[in-house]
């Protein structure tokens, strides 16, 4: 029977729901210190003097380190972040003192007695105050920085980080082809991962110079990289551990409070040192998602086909570069969402503020440019007077087309758009009315919209699968990806247990990653763990396979030709009857009259990205992904036109997977998107004060969806395969989130009968929109 | 965590808890009556209070009572919200603290402490204003016993040494018509953008109001506008809400124009909620 497409219990399934299953914080020891940061209070200023006298007087205090203290620069894109800030602070929250003591209470305390004097500067408060001419600089050494990633430009003299242009086709062409023009502005703002478990990390050096680093981390590789880079140590001797993550969407892909770690266990001579976020912290200290503004202006026929686009999107990346600048190129190199444009010219720009510095986020920018397509279609269905599902079929994107990029699109690297899009229609009951006011007054109202990503990784992204065995013939499964959550130790077992033709109980998957002893992955990250690990342990199950058949051949006196593998045991195709166990070959073979050989077995797979291209920096031309899934969403709402409320009814997905390996967890990854993109729709979004302070850094005052206010969830996959995908999966981790905000924002505007072209959509936001924001009292 | 030393008291007695609420602070020290802590040790955590001995109310039998007798309803400020709800004497007072705070914090968060902690909103004590309930306070020279509504006032509130002992509701209260209306900005749980209650003794309503000013409150002015029927809704609820006794918050939550226009919606169904009961 096929183990794929089968509902598989998650391997630490039993771990996880009786608690057993150990996260990085719950790794607790006696001799471990603890470390915390005083953050600024201030989103832009100059430090005159820290006073750190007190705190270290304090009961228990080991060190109190500031920005003096291993003054280094980091940044996985631009090198222009200070672990601990020096000299001036560029954001609230930012790290500008660190204290180690033998206790949590002790270093929590001492923290308080920390003195800063601090000289407050102009605050870049928004993108406009960013690249106004009269802008205050950021960054003074802007154009100076070492920059890891080499397509980045940062311009002296400016808050500009990055420029990334699109253009493709003729754009006066596409004007004159054009017979209605339509244009928006978008805003969405920048807000939190909200992870269950916040950030935490221990760092030790041991005696003889190795640094050993546990941690909550999506990427332990580029944590050992970076570190090894940064501080000069040779990357075998650095070791990064990581547990269980108790989630992470993105926010867990920077190295963070890694540095911390290392630099607080350095000032106290190689001990143990914890480092672990409080949600507030964890929220304003730590990175962020972007904030985006975009330009969009688009033509078409009177037929409603897209003849043109041009759009402009700055990407907020706070004070410092973080992840922003890669999710700019990729915002620009998808701009179009699934559509067929011949015509595009796209700008995006990265910009500094004094806000929250930014890294990935579930979506890696596709839902800003998605809300702002989405949009668009919309007020282009609505001037044609088009059914708004009928446009996005008339220019779904299909084989034979080109992105943004100029890439080809086949049906294997896309999927069938057209086939969710019917599905939508069916899950939804669009048949019915998109727009219908109840009898009692109340108005229920569906929107939708299409999505799709791609990966954007680095051309060269990797991955390695090592396999061993137990003298039961069971096998060891070991991969570079973190569980974070969507259960992909267990895809990865399913996929090795069809390839194998084995029960997958008895593959036993090693749940945590080791850098010393997990091959590579480069980061769990960019829906591409399924695909990346998936395609490297079919890989290592061939080359497991090939090992056993030639050791068997010899057994079995015939060629590996002639072998077939199946339930643990290796066969002659003729005759199945005749075979050999695993267990009697995995540590070698032993002969009846004694003698042995061969020895233990090892398989090993591996994958690299292919045919990947840099953006050419002129017109954008190049490749950034294998494969972009994509589908169709929708939402539906009802709205109450006497007090400007709504409630959520349903969220509907229809995507192109290629193949569902685990439909259970696939599903509820799906819903979970969802669920964030409503959350990101509805209510979250970082407020910063006229001086720059986020004023809702706990969770009394940011919020979220929570459970029982979410509607109806409807998930549906459509097959198309990935020709070059494990059995034909495509990755769909993140995708549920990304047509939603312009879903909910499509349904509301039709709703109410205004645009919404920001988010969220507060009922404040409605009823200001639709009554001008003034109570009337006469 | 709590990241400083206090101390901790449990006292038998209220002259107990009273004279170590003094002599405490005569040593200079920094003294809290303590009922369930929700706010305490959420705010404590992040250095938002600070206190050097909390005094635990909970051992005293006065604040424990939870009982009807003689023609009055009593409930000990260390009674807890879920408890009220369990026992539901008084059917307005369990629905309004049902929408506190979720069900796991209810059976934390004490009647005292609702109506005294630090978060502004102490929607306890809308039902006990509106049924012009009293409060039994006891500080250094004995109990004194207020209007619940005056516990906010400046003059007649609460001196620092003082706790609320028990809340007194006079039994005629408590089954009378009454209208709960809860608004928040977005959620299902979680403080009010407003929240009015409304409680009808025989013609007359009071009403009472969280969310709209710092503190909750009554306001006779309002309440006269919103009971002349001489005039439409709509009028009645425009001219009360020009009455509004204080600054109309407008903070995160929202405006203080979408507060107007949002209390004006409620008023209306809260005002259209009484008519069908007639």
């Amino acid at each position: 029977m096929s183990q794929i497409g089968v509902d598989t219990l998650r391997k630490e399934a039993w771990d996880k729901v009786t608690g057993a299953a150990k996260y990085n914080s719950d790794r607790l020891e006696s001799n471990m210190l603890n470390a915390r940061i005083l953050t600024s209070p201030y989103a832009h200023a100059l430090i005159k003097s820290i006073d750190t006298s007190k705190a270290l007087k304090s009961d228990g205090v080991l060190a109190v380190i500031t920005g003096d203290y291993l003054p280094v620069l980091t940044g996985s894109i631009i090198e222009d972040r200070p672990p601990i800030a020096r000299d001036k602070v560029r954001y609230f929250g930012e790290p500008v003192a660190m204290v180690v003591a033998h206790s949590e209470q002790e270093v929590m305390k001492a923290t308080k007695l920390i003195e800063v004097d601090y000289e407050p500067l102009p605050v870049v408060n928004s993108i406009n105050q960013s690249i106004s001419s009269q802008a205050p600089l950021i960054h003074e050494n802007i154009g100076k920085y070492f920059c890891p990633d080499t397509t980045v430009q940062p311009r002296a003299g400016s808050n500009l980080l990055d420029h990334v242009r699109i253009r493709k086709g003729d754009m006066d062409r596409g004007w004159n082809e054009s017979d209605i023009i339509i244009d928006l502005k978008t805003f969405l703002p920048q807000s939190d991962h909200l992870a269950m478990e916040t950030r935490n990390a221990v760092a030790e050096i041991l005696p003889d110079g190795r640094v050993v680093i546990s941690t909550s981390s999506q990427a332990p590789f580029a944590v050992k990289e970076e570190i090894s880079k940064i501080f000069g140590i040779a990357e075998g001797d650095i070791i990064v551990n990581v547990p269980y993550v108790g989630g992470a969407f993105g926010g867990k892909a920077t190295v963070d409070l890694e540095f911390l770690a290392y630099i607080a266990s350095r000032a106290v001579g190689g001990r143990k040192v914890r480092i672990a976020n409080s949600r507030e912290e964890d929220i304003s200290s730590s990175p962020s998602k972007v904030g985006t503004e975009s330009t969009v202006k688009m033509g078409a026929t009177n037929e409603g086909i897209i003849k043109a686009l041009e759009a402009t999107y700055f990407v907020d990346c706070g004070a410092y570069a973080g992840t922003g600048p890669r999710m700019a190129k990729a915002i620009a190199s998808d701009c179009t969402g699934p559509y067929n444009i011949e015509n595009v010219h796209c700008d995006s720009y990265s910009v500094y503020t004094n806000h929250s510095y930014v890294t990935s986020y579930r979506g890696f920018g596709h839902v800003a440019f998605t809300f702002a397509m989405e949009r668009a279609m919309d007020k282009l269905a609505n001037s044609l007077n088009m059914d708004p599902l009928d446009i996005r079929m008339k220019n779904a994107i299909s084989e034979g087309d080109t992105l943004a990029t100029q890439a080809k699109i086949t049906l294997s690297n896309t999927g069938d758009l057209k086939a969710c899009i019917l599905k939508l229609k069916e899950s939804i009951n669009w048949e019915e009315g998109n727009r219908i006011v109840e009898p009692n007054g109340m108005i229920r109202a569906k929107g939708i919209g299409c999505f799709w990503k791609t990966s954007n990784s680095p051309i060269n992204a990797a991955s390695g699968v090592a396999i061993t065995l137990n003298s039961d013939g069971s096998i060891n499964l070991n991969f570079g990806a973190t569980e974070i959550g969507p259960g992909m130790k267990t895809t990865i077992a399913q996929i090795l247990a069809e390839k194998m033709k084995m029960d997958i109980d008895n593959i036993h998957v090693f749940m945590e990653v080791d850098t010393q002893l997990s091959p590579k992955h480069w980061k769990t990250v960019a829906s591409m763990t399924t695909f990346m690990v998936g395609n490297a342990v079919i890989k290592a199950a061939e080359d497991l396979m090939e090992q056993l058949k030639s050791l068997a051949a010899i057994v079995l006196a015939c060629t590996p030709e002639e072998l077939d593998v199946k339930g643990q045991r290796v066969y002659l195709k003729d005759d199945p009857d005749r075979g050999i166990q695993f267990k009697k070959l995995v540590q070698g073979y032993e002969y009846p009259g004694g003698s042995a050989i061969w020895g233990p077995i090892i398989g090993r797979g591996t994958y690299i990205m292919k045919h990947l291209v840099p953006l050419d920096l002129k017109t954008g031309k190049g490749k950034t992904g294998v494969s972009w899934t994509l589908g169709a969403q929708g939402v539906e709402i009802e709205y109450d036109p006497i007090r400007y409320t709504y409630r959520l009814l349903k969220a509907a997905t229809a995507i192109d997977v290629g193949k569902v390996i685990n439909p259970k967890t696939a599903r509820g990854l799906i819903m979970g998107g969802m669920s964030m993109g409503l959350g990101l729709g509805t209510r979250e979004e970082f407020i910063y004060s006229d001086n720059g302070m986020l004023e809702n850094t706990s969770l009394r005052t940011y919020k979220l969806i929570h459970f029982g206010e979410n509607p109806e969830y409807i998930v549906d996959f459509i097959e198309t395969p990935q020709i070059d995908g494990p059995f034909g999966a495509r990755g769909l981790a993140e995708y549920g989130i990304l047509a939603i905000p312009g879903a909910l924002a499509n349904a509301i505007s039709l709703a109410v009968g205004m645009d919404f072209d920001k988010l969220p959509i507060s009922p404040e936001l409605i009823w200001k929109t639709k009554t001008g924001g003034k109570y009337d009292s006469l | 965590m709590i990241p400083f030393n206090f101390e901790y008291y449990k006292p038998k007695t209220i002259e107990e808890a009273v004279d170590l609420f003094n002599s405490l602070k005569s040593a200079g020290k920094k003294p809290v009556y303590y009922g369930g802590g929700t706010e305490i040790i959420s705010m404590a955590r992040v250095h938002n209070v600070h206190m050097d001995a909390v005094i635990d109310i909970k051992g005293i039998p006065e604040c424990n009572v939870h009982e009807v007798k003689d023609g009055e309803l009593i409930i000990g400020s260390g009674v807890t919200l879920t408890e009220i709800a369990e026992l539901n004497f008084f059917p307005l007072l369990s629905l309004t603290i049902k929408r506190i705070a979720d069900h796991t914090v209810q059976g934390k968060i004490t009647l005292g402490g609702n109506l005294m902690g630090p978060i502004i909103y102490k929607e306890a004590s809308l039902p006990l204003m509106a049924s012009n309930s009293k409060v039994i306070i006891a500080g250094r020279n004995g109990k004194r016993k207020v209007l619940v509504r005056d516990i906010y006032d400046k003059e007649k509130g609460l001196n620092p040494c003082e706790m609320i002992v028990q809340i007194v509701v006079e039994d005629k209260f408590l089954n009378l018509p009454y209208a709960h209306v809860k608004r928040t900005k977005n959620e299902k749980i979680d403080y009010p953008l407003i929240t009015i209650v409304g409680l009808k003794d025989e013609k007359k309503i009071s009403f009472a109001f969280s969310g709209i000013c710092e503190y909750p409150f009554r306001s006779p002015k309002m309440e006269d506008v919103l009971n002349n029927n001489s005039i439409s809704v709509n009028k009645r609820i425009k001219k009360a809400i020009t009455n509004i006794p204080g600054k109309i918050l407008n903070d995160l939550n929202g405006s203080s124009e979408y507060r107007k226009f949002m209390l004006h919606t409620m008023l209306k169904e809260a005002l259209l909620d009484f008519q069908e009961v007639e």
